[in-house]
């Protein structure tokens, strides 16, 4: 095999690879043995049956360059071991398969029969891809809005106002006290709680759900109207340098306001992204708690801060667990705890917790219209799973989850309802 | 020493060098990924990795394919007890005879696991997709290291002869796909970390 001498933009997504090629990294691209146990694991490869699609192929993308560039048997005889160069075609391939047949959603690696972590190399991969620039566009346009504009949906500030201004006197309505109130940019106050832009823009009644909550707490708790965006597409995109700034702008405002706890609106990859990657990205210890809003929900319950009543919730309902909130952030407990204390019938999925198997909406495919008819069919298997249910109200505490179910309730016919965590528990809060 | 003792001393080196070399690398030049606050224990979860998270029902790996998982594990199992008997040849260490009965039994099982899982690497489209020539070429020298250790528990032929062979295959773990054998524990316990640190290994603790 000739070894092409890589063209200048291959040589610098080499180059990202070698910066990234860590011991964690090296171990992982050395174990995978091709048993092809995996492939019934991945959502993607249970409905289409397609090589492609098989965990394995995802590790392969990485682990022949890999090979090829980084051991001695792959310059010597790269064909008997699988090594191949990165050519324009293997980025082709690449990008199909770790942005197109992909979520990330780390089921495969829990399954894995030696232990690899394969979406810890599809993100590998992203990242060599975003040196080339061959993001997805829509998946890109929504990384270059939030780092633009502080959020991804590029909300000016005086229309997030409005919003949070009418949200308030709506609140005041709904709870008959003429002193509740959405605490703007209020430095000292205990929590600062962030928004998915999603939830101003077309899910207002999160905010008001939430705000209730705080109120019926006693909650000292404020948003920023600067910067107050949960999400952070960059760890979906591969784009490390972006997901560092908004890291750093959420850290750094936490710090302006002074607020004990950082708590996250209900986002699987945003709580993943600040609580468990941001510190490394911006390599720092966070001085306040980051937290996710069940978490604080689960608490205020448990602690009696709240009193509520689960027969104003009679319909079944179930849950779906976000992978990037679950499998991958350890918060399984307490979506549970609220559910069974706000809910009258409470229906596990099966399986479920870091077992369960993702809806299809995560890794940025939501962004990415390209790949939507991938998408929508990978959602079967959660489609199938909720029929099983026989509930009426799926709950998930994570906005794309919501986007992807919204969605597959209509083409799979599922009439259920879909809400977050937070919008069942408002229903039943005692005030 | 003999040529072929004199072989297998090399490739035997060999394989330590490359495996300390790649321990090195993949342990020392572990990322730091240190900066956010543990939500569970990195010990009990790479206790776990090793442990609870490795049983068949466990994993979906396993348990939605037990006749591939069971020879996968049996022929382990003989690659093992082939080294072990390598060792006992080399030092020329006494063994009862029950002992020897019970290893020839457990080649028996292993070479036909091995075989089996090689003849599926050739029938099935997905594995077949899937392999390079290292994944037949490495299956069919463990199975024949099998071989070797079992015709010479049946004195069918001279320890030197595995010896020889015992050497070329030391030489060759680094090269492919069998420096697994060096990766294998690795990878589970920054498995077992990732997962410890966030409260998802051992599951007891997420389920309190």
């Amino acid at each position: 095999m000739n070894r092409v001498k890589p063209s200048a933009p291959i040589q610098k997504a080499l180059e990202k690879f070698a910066d990234a090629l860590d011991g964690r990294l090296r171990a992982h691209l050395n174990s995978c043995v091709h048993c092809g146990l995996c492939a019934e694991v991945c959502h993607y490869y249970q409905v289409t049956k397609d090589d492609a699609d098989m965990p394995a192929t995802k590790v392969e993308q990485l682990s022949r360059v890999f090979k090829r560039y980084r051991t001695l048997a792959g310059r010597i005889i790269p064909r008997w071991i699988g090594a191949d160069n990165f050519d324009q075609k293997a980025v082709e391939e690449m990008l199909d398969v770790v942005f197109g047949r992909c979520t990330m959603c780390g089921r495969c690696a829990l399954h894995c029969s030696i232990g690899v972590d394969i979406p810890f190399l599809v993100r590998t991969s992203r990242s060599m891809l975003v040196e080339l620039g061959l993001v997805p566009p829509g998946l890109q346009s929504t990384v270059d809005a939030a780092v633009q504009t502080g959020n991804n949906m590029a909300i000016p500030r005086e229309e997030l106002v409005d919003t949070l201004e009418w949200l308030e006197e709506e609140l005041r309505i709904d709870v008959e006290d003429e002193n509740a109130r959405i605490p703007l940019d209020q430095r000292g106050a205990k929590v600062l709680y962030t928004l998915n832009p999603r939830e101003p823009k077309f899910f207002p009644l999160s905010i008001s759900a939430i705000s209730k909550i705080f109120h019926a707490a006693g909650e000292s708790w404020t948003i920023s109207t600067n910067v107050y965006d949960v999400t952070n597409y960059a760890y979906f995109s591969g784009g490390d340098d972006e997901a560092r700034t908004l890291t750093r702008r959420l850290f750094d405002e936490t710090l302006n306001l002074e607020a004990e706890t950082l708590a996250l609106a209900e986002c699987g990859h945003g709580y993943r992204a600040i609580r468990w990657e941001g510190p490394d990205w911006i390599e720092k210890r966070y001085p306040f708690k980051v937290i996710s809003i069940i978490e604080l929900l689960a608490d205020y319950i448990r602690s009696g801060k709240i009193r509520v009543d689960s027969s104003r919730n009679e319909k079944p309902v179930t849950l779906h667990d976000p992978c990037n909130l679950v499998r991958n952030g350890g918060v399984m407990q307490e979506q549970r705890y609220v559910l069974t204390n706000v809910a009258k019938h409470f229906i596990e999925m099966v399986p479920n917790r870091e077992n369960n198997y993702c809806c299809g909406g995560g890794g940025g495919q939501l962004s990415m219209g390209e790949y939507k008819e991938r998408r929508i069919a990978a959602g079967r298997v959660k489609a199938d799973q909720i029929c099983k249910t026989g509930a009426k109200i799926v709950a998930t505490p994570c906005h794309n989850c919501i986007d992807q179910l919204m969605e597959l309730n209509q083409v799979y016919k599922l009439d259920v309802e879909i809400k977050t965590i937070a919008e069942i528990a408002a229903d039943a809060v005692l005030l | 020493m003999d040529l072929a003792r004199w072989i297998c001393a090399g490739g035997t080196a060999v394989f330590i060098l490359s495996a300390f070399y790649q321990v090195m690398l993949v342990t020392l030049r572990g990322k730091n990924d240190e900066w956010s606050a543990a939500r569970g224990s990195v010990r009990e979860g790479m206790i776990y990795s090793l442990t609870g998270a490795m049983a068949p029902w466990k994993k979906e790996t396993a348990f939605l394919h037990l006749p591939t998982y069971g020879a996968g594990i049996v022929y382990h199992i003989g690659s093992f007890v082939a080294f072990g008997w390598l060792a006992i040849h080399c030092f020329g260490i006494g063994i009862p005879a029950w002992i020897r009965i019970i290893s020839i039994a457990v080649f028996l099982a292993s070479v036909v696991s091995g075989a089996g899982i090689l003849l599926k690497r050739f029938i099935n489209p997905r594995l077949q997709k899937l392999s390079v020539p290292d994944d037949y070429f490495s299956n069919g020298l463990v199975t024949g290291f099998q071989i070797v250790s079992l015709l010479v528990l049946l004195r069918k032929v001279e320890t030197q002869v595995l010896f020889f062979y015992a050497g070329l295959l030391f030489l060759y773990i680094p090269v492919g796909k069998l420096r697994h054998v060096i990766f294998f524990f690795i990878a589970r316990l920054y498995l077992g970390r990732y997962y410890g640190k966030r409260g998802i290994w051992p599951p007891s603790r997420n389920r309190a």
